[in-house]
């Protein structure tokens, strides 16, 4: 496990928060009603099934919890809810060493080109 | 606008809704975590869609039919208070198979908490966010903030005011903390001017932030109270 201090900064996560294409400011930018975003319970399906396989996870409910809190109210502080659950669970997995920046980085982009296609 | 440069005969001009038309950095990034957990064998695709889909379908709906339910039958109340689990499944809630594929590992026990005229009672997790998702659905923002979690358990009243609820001195404010093993609903007291009304009539008063405690069933009242949910003040370290 890695051990990087919970609240050290990744600069991918960084660049998706300064770019701010936060859920509020794309309803307001099209006019769009719905409260939370479409890939909401995606994510909350994400969250249960990693909770879920506690044999093989490599952080708890409780663990990914405390550091949601922790980083929605520290390095994460302007994003909203529930962008700061995702980007907090991202740098979970990052500081653990579940994923590294390099890959992410590179899949980021993959996805973007895909859903851009 | 015309719609006649192509041949078919449905109609064009019906409104539609607006959409995001951009993709944003954080679709990106969940479909991306998502991925990477599966190639590393964290859980399935399969395992993340049908939590999703359970996710996409869980909702209050269930818990305020049990509650007007138990308003209307007497039989039904004394159900909902010794075996909570055999009146959700009547509302077609089983909470020892919500997934529909096997018994989650979050929880083992549910428990309906009945409001008296001398006892009010408000659920939280000081620990986490632990909430009863089979039948009230997803936790609301405020329910899962520090803020909340730590202030209800000490300042009850002050924490409901904030919300529009003030209680005379002569009830008591009961907190019950939830965990991974034990999940509560409330059960409010049925309000007065309802007399006559239907399970339906009845269900529709029963929000969310009643089932949770933070709000009183009124006649009329359907939505549930934002309130504003106020940063977590961090200590100052030296």
């Amino acid at each position: 496990m890695n051990d990087k201090n919970p609240v050290e900064a990744y600069a991918i996560l960084d660049e998706i928060v300064e770019r701010q294409q936060t859920w509020p400011i794309m309803t307001k930018r099209y006019g769009v009603e719905n409260p939370l975003p479409p890939w909401k319970t995606s994510l909350d399906g994400l969250c249960d099934a990693l909770d879920r396989s506690c044999d093989t996870a490599p952080l708890t409910f409780k663990e990914r919890r405390d550091e949601e809190d922790e980083l929605s109210a520290s390095l994460y502080t302007n994003l909203p809810y529930p962008e700061n659950q995702l980007v907090s669970l991202a740098h979970s997995l990052l500081m653990r060493g579940v994923i590294d920046e390099t890959e992410l980085r590179k899949r980021l982009a993959v996805i973007r080109a895909r859903l851009e296609a | 606008m015309s719609n006649s440069d192509h041949d078919h005969d449905h109609d064009h001009d019906h409104p539609h809704k607006p959409m995001v038309d951009e993709i944003t950095d954080f679709e990106v990034l969940e479909i991306a975590l998502r991925e990477l957990c599966i190639e590393k064998g964290l859980f399935t695709a399969d395992e993340h869609r049908v939590f999703t889909e359970y996710a996409e379908q869980i909702g209050p709906t269930p818990a305020a039919r049990l509650v007007a339910k138990a308003w209307l039958d007497p039989e039904f109340k004394k159900l909902a208070q010794t075996d909570a689990i055999a009146a959700s499944k009547a509302v077609g809630v089983d909470w020892l198979d919500p997934t529909g594929f096997g018994a989650p590992s979050d929880f083992v026990a549910f428990k309906i908490l009945e409001d008296t005229p001398t006892l009010h009672h408000v659920i939280v997790c000081a620990l986490c966010s632990c909430y009863p998702r089979p039948i009230l659905g997803n936790s609301p923002e405020w329910y899962r903030t520090p803020n909340y979690r730590r202030r209800i358990v000490r300042w009850p009243r002050q924490v409901l005011s904030e919300f529009g609820l003030q209680l005379s001195e002569g009830v008591e404010v009961r907190v019950e903390d939830s965990n991974q093993k034990h999940r509560f609903m409330v059960m409010p007291m049925r309000p007065s001017g309802t007399e006559g009304w239907t399970e339906d009539q009845l269900a529709e008063i029963i929000t969310r932030d009643c089932l949770i405690g933070v709000a009183l069933p009124k006649p009329g009242v359907t939505n549930n109270v934002t309130p504003l949910v106020r940063p977590a003040i961090r200590g100052v370290t030296a």
